[in-house]
């Protein structure tokens, strides 16, 4: 990855540690929206929120979490983006028991973004307004690059990551060669397990031998290495 | 069949898929092929500005992984990454190991056996998607008949991307070459657990993938999702026509 974009959101991540709350902060600032939450699911169901930058972005989550509807399930459930630019006035009546709860906290818009990475399908964020309206083309742009950052994050801390090693890996594009997706793909079937395992399994490995993702991954698709 | 209704052919096939629920890779993976089989490239490949603004692969005649690798160099630098950016052709060029507009991206092509390369940008009018990469064997430029019917194709593959043209246009085509990117990765991840499965190497297992989509009528896209969430029976990829 080499884009803009990317560089920026890296550039505000790469405080040491990064912890999650810095990504909700940064997808906040950078996009310029009054709050940002980010959900992790699985199988269609939410499984927690990661971070969430304040209380209306909270309430967002855990709404979502209780009454299983609105934008981060719906991104999620469609793996796609949605988009509510006014939920007092929405042009498709959805939500009935979301809607009227998040209004009374002051939320006017919102929208949901998945991440994923193929098949992996690990959560979706929510980025929510004060006021009515859509999204800007640009801020649109960076929440999608946000996904992706958040997607290789959310990955990678569950693999249990060192420290600062996230901007590298994204600048150098690891996952994007297509050769750790694979390798992740076989993996899955040796194991037995998801390709979302699979993929934190290559990383975890990678992380402890001190390799390079796409050196490992290239062991595992000559079969010159069987993870156990 | 002659060669102007072998073109014909492949524009109206093209042309038809744009009508229905169409599949972006397999799409762009067709276009790929036709450069090859029809235009005389020795390989060709398709690559799509993500919404970060870097370029990614997307569809190529061949899996094979060192042309692939070829490709995906040219997030960095290459023919392909000069034509998105200069929204033109790039000309043909021979290419020498370490020298040249692209030192790094030349040395990988001559060693998967390439001794020349042009670009063509993914465009309509003001908007540019990505970049038809076509590779050659030979020093020889292509026909420039031939090229104008590759920009014929790559524009018609870009018409089929930027086909939603409702209010928010820039941010669906944003969303659609981002599923499209998301999309490839699931593939790679589908080739990997076919190729396990089936005890093959990844390009024979995309060729499966393709088709058993094709034999059962059904998006590539589906299947390959199909594939990662195990949820086709093994026998799918058990035979089928290797490379």
């Amino acid at each position: 990855m080499s884009g803009e974009r990317l560089r920026t959101i890296l550039a505000e991540l790469s405080v040491p540690g990064a912890p999650a709350a810095r990504l909700c902060d940064v997808s906040t600032r950078l996009i310029g929206v009054s709050g940002t939450g980010i959900m992790l699911m699985s199988g269609d169901v939410p499984q927690g929120s990661l971070c969430s930058t304040n209380e209306a972005s909270a309430l967002i989550e855990d709404l979502q979490y209780t009454l299983g509807e609105g934008p981060s399930v719906d991104a999620y459930r469609y793996n796609q983006v949605v988009h509510e630019p006014d939920l007092a006035n929405p042009a498709v009546a959805r939500w009935s028991a979301f809607s009227p709860l998040a209004l009374s906290a002051g939320v006017r818009a919102v929208f949901g973004f998945p991440f994923r990475m193929g098949g992996a399908r690990l959560g979706a964020v929510n980025l929510y307004r004060d006021r009515p309206g859509p999204l800007s083309d640009d801020q649109h742009a960076d929440a999608l690059v946000m996904a992706d950052v958040i997607a290789t994050w959310v990955l990678d801390v569950q693999a249990g990551a060192p420290e600062g090693d996230l901007g590298a890996r994204l600048e150098d594009g690891g996952d994007f060669h297509y050769i750790v997706q694979n390798a992740a793909g076989m993996v899955s079937v040796q194991l037995g397990v998801s390709v979302t395992v699979a993929l934190i399994r290559l990383r975890a490995y990678a992380f402890s031998h001190d390799r390079a993702l796409n050196d490992v991954a290239r062991d595992i698709v000559s079969r010159a290495l069987r993870l156990e | 069949m002659r060669r102007e209704e072998s073109l014909i052919r492949s524009l109206v096939e093209m042309a038809d898929t744009l009508v229905d629920d169409y599949d972006v890779i397999d799409l762009l993976t067709g276009l790929a092929d036709r450069c090859v089989s029809l235009l005389g490239a020795s390989a060709a490949g398709v690559m799509l500005a993500s919404p970060g603004g870097d370029l990614r692969l997307v569809a190529s005649s061949s899996e094979a992984m060192r042309v692939l690798e070829v490709f995906e160099l040219q997030a960095q630098e290459g023919p392909c990454l000069d034509a998105f950016h200069t929204c033109s052709r790039v000309e043909h060029e021979r290419l020498q190991a370490g020298a040249g507009p692209w030192p790094r991206f030349a040395a990988m092509a001559v060693e998967a056996g390439f001794q020349s390369v042009s670009a063509l940008p993914l465009r309509l009018r003001t908007v540019t998607v990505g970049a038809l990469n076509l590779f050659h064997v030979g020093q020889a430029p292509m026909d420039e008949r031939d090229v104008v019917v590759a920009q014929a194709f790559a524009d018609l593959a870009t018409i089929s991307l930027l086909q939603y043209r409702a209010a928010m246009e820039g941010q669906r085509l944003n969303e659609q070459l981002s599923a499209a990117l998301s999309n490839r990765v699931l593939i790679e991840q589908a080739k990997g657990v076919i190729a396990e499965r089936a005890g093959v190497d990844p390009a024979v297992a995309f060729s499966r993938l393709r088709a058993y989509a094709r034999n059962h009528n059904l998006l590539l896209t589906n299947v390959a999702q199909a594939a990662v969430d195990g949820t086709l029976e093994p026998s799918a990829w058990e035979r089928g026509p290797d490379l």
